[in-house]
């Protein structure tokens, strides 16, 4: 369901997602991305927020819930907010995301 | 106190645009899943919730509150449940344009006191049906089961798979909130039903609004009527749930040579006509002299309960409580909409004062609602059709039921009737599912022959009038 790249040397994490993103299955990527931002902010040490560029890659996405669209906002939060970006979205996921009114927000491509 | 209205407000239309956005991923199958399963829950707990909400209004009768809860889901889903209303709903080679349904948005849905829970069902389903998220406000005076019958349906749309937050219920709150939802510039239509004062507040939001208003429904019987079939349908239609449904009948207008006959008829059918100082008591308890319009107190009573509360003695039994009045207006109080079994009667000399009094009364409040006739002469039926400013016309049917569609004739089933321009509304028809799309048509080029064959530099000629010009233009070449 989600797959994680990190590259350490250039302070980039992709998240790249895949299948149906409905509600069920956003029940594991909700704790399995809230982990990975906690391991970040450890290895930042005093910092708040995540300094490292975040994206999440849509490509292999075929449909979103409300509740993935709420992932994503509380992941803009916890985030710098220049460091966020959803990437890579077919024409309607971008639609999807845009009735959400989430690309008033950040960035969404 | 106003921030955290705001809060809550933008908190509440986060939640519904999230799951429009989820929504309007769906297919048709999907969503046909959902109200399926909605309409079915709804439907299983028909009677529960008719009692619940009998026991918290105090209003009409449950076993009418059941069939209106039928009416509002299986006669809803009935009508809609074939139609088309994802993605492509219509092709047309001729023309050259396809049809695509697109949903709204999040749907803010008004409900009344007198149909509480019917009003959240229908509405319910036919925003289901559209994919759009719905917002419930709650009715103050129904708040527990507005809440109930949301919860119900909720339930069964998470069950077949739809949106979290497709369906919120806003308990009863202030004003002040209920028009902050209304105008919050997240919400993509109003659907308000009750009074003037609401639907006026829907369409002074900023948002699109389908608001409807209140009726006041003139019934003419004429001499070519069968009396007793007409006393019969009226007696039943004014007493369903105590008279509350907007679309029922608040006067009979007769022509004065069959008013012995209607009158032994409704009499023998247990209407008890009030004398003229029992008619002032009446209106003393059913309107308001300062606003002049009904008290909410009598609303959805029985004619006993309001004889008592007026003081005056009536045969046991009695169905409706008839007032003969001679005029229409502030003079005459009874002659305004009264949601309760209590009706004006108007005996006039001849065919033309009868038409004229109608005229009057349709115009007193209940411009573009609804009216009946009751009638075997399909030349005055026409003429009285035309007469009256009317979304529905009535013949030969009982005006509760049949307004509302689906039961005595072909109308949608609905619980929002359209009032056209004269009831301040945006069309006169029966809402229903396909009010609640946004229809784009793609127009494939289809070149208007008559339009490119004709020689365009004749515009600019000042001596060719419209009629040489419409001439040259219909030229069949």
């Amino acid at each position: 369901m989600v797959t994680f790249k990190h590259y350490s040397t250039e302070k980039h994490l992709i998240c790249k997602f895949s299948g149906r993103l409905d509600t069920q299955n956003c029940l594991s990527l909700s704790e399995e991305i809230n982990n990975k931002l906690q391991e970040l902010k450890q290895g930042q040490g005093e910092k708040d927020k995540p300094g490292e560029k975040i994206e999440f890659d849509m490509t292999e996405v075929t449909y979103i819930s409300s509740s993935f669209i709420r992932i994503c906002l509380t992941t803009f939060n916890q985030c710098q907010k220049e460091n966020f970006a959803i990437i890579n979205c077919d024409p309607f996921l971008k639609k999807t995301f845009k009735i959400a009114g989430l690309d008033d927000l950040l960035p969404v491509s | 106190m106003k921030e955290d209205m705001i809060k809550k407000a933008d908190e509440l239309l986060e939640k519904a645009l999230f799951a429009a956005a989820e929504f309007q991923q769906f297919d048709q199958e999907q969503t046909d899943r959902i109200v399926e399963n909605v309409f079915k829950a709804g439907f299983n707990n028909r009677v529960k919730l008719a009692k619940m909400a009998h026991e918290e209004t105090g209003i009409g009768d449950w076993q009418h509150k059941v069939m209106k809860n039928v009416t509002a889901t299986l006669m809803v889903y009935d009508n809609i449940k074939n139609e088309k209303t994802v993605g492509i709903i219509s092709q047309n080679e001729i023309t050259g344009i396809t049809e695509i349904a697109q949903p709204l948005g999040p749907i803010f849905a008004v409900t009344p006191v007198t149909n509480p829970t019917s009003t959240v069902l229908y509405k319910t389903l036919i925003c289901l049906k559209t994919r759009n998220p719905i917002l419930i406000s709650a009715h103050r005076g129904a708040e527990k089961s507005c809440v109930e019958t949301a919860r119900i349906c909720y339930e069964a749309a998470l069950e077949a798979g739809a949106p979290e937050d497709c369906i919120q219920i806003i308990p009863a709150g202030s004003r002040e909130f209920t028009q902050m939802i209304m105008s919050h510039p997240k919400i993509a239509l109003i659907l308000a039903t009750g009074g003037m004062g609401l639907v006026k507040a829907a369409y002074s939001s900023g948002n699109p609004a389908i608001g409807v208003g209140p009726g006041n429904v003139p019934v003419f019987i004429d001499v070519s009527a069968d009396i007793p079939f007409a006393v019969s349908n009226i007696i039943n239609s004014k007493t369903f749930d105590n008279g509350t449904i907007c679309a029922s009948e608040q006067s009979v207008i007769i022509e004065r040579q069959i008013e012995k006959k209607v009158i032994a008829e409704f009499e023998k059918q247990k209407c008890y006509f009030l004398t003229p100082e029992e008619i002032k008591k009446v209106e003393s308890i059913a309107i308001s002299p300062d606003s002049g319009s009904m008290s909410p107190f009598i609303v959805g009573q029985s004619a006993s309960i309001i004889a008592k509360r007026a003081g005056i003695d009536i045969p046991e039994g009695t169905k409706i409580l008839m007032a003969k009045l001679d005029g229409i207006g502030k003079a005459y109080p009874l002659s305004v909409e009264v949601l309760a079994p209590v009706l004006a009667f108007y005996s006039t000399k001849d065919y033309h004062k009868a038409i004229k009094v109608c005229i009057d009364l349709n115009f007193l409040g209940g411009i573009g609602h609804s009216v009946g006739i009751y009638a075997n002469d399909e030349k005055r039926i026409l003429e009285f059709s035309k007469l009256m400013n009317a979304g529905r016309i009535l013949v030969n049917t009982p005006t509760s039921q049949g307004a509302v569609g689906g039961i005595y004739n072909t109308l949608p089933t609905s619980f929002t009737l359209g009032c056209g321009t004269g009831g301040k509304n945006i069309t006169t028809e029966n809402i229903t599912a396909r009010h609640l799309i946004n229809i784009q048509r793609i127009c494939r080029r289809k070149p208007n022959d008559k339009y490119f064959s004709f020689d365009l530099a004749k515009y600019f000629d000042e001596s060719l009038d419209a009629d040489i010009i419409m001439n040259e233009y219909n030229k069949n070449h």
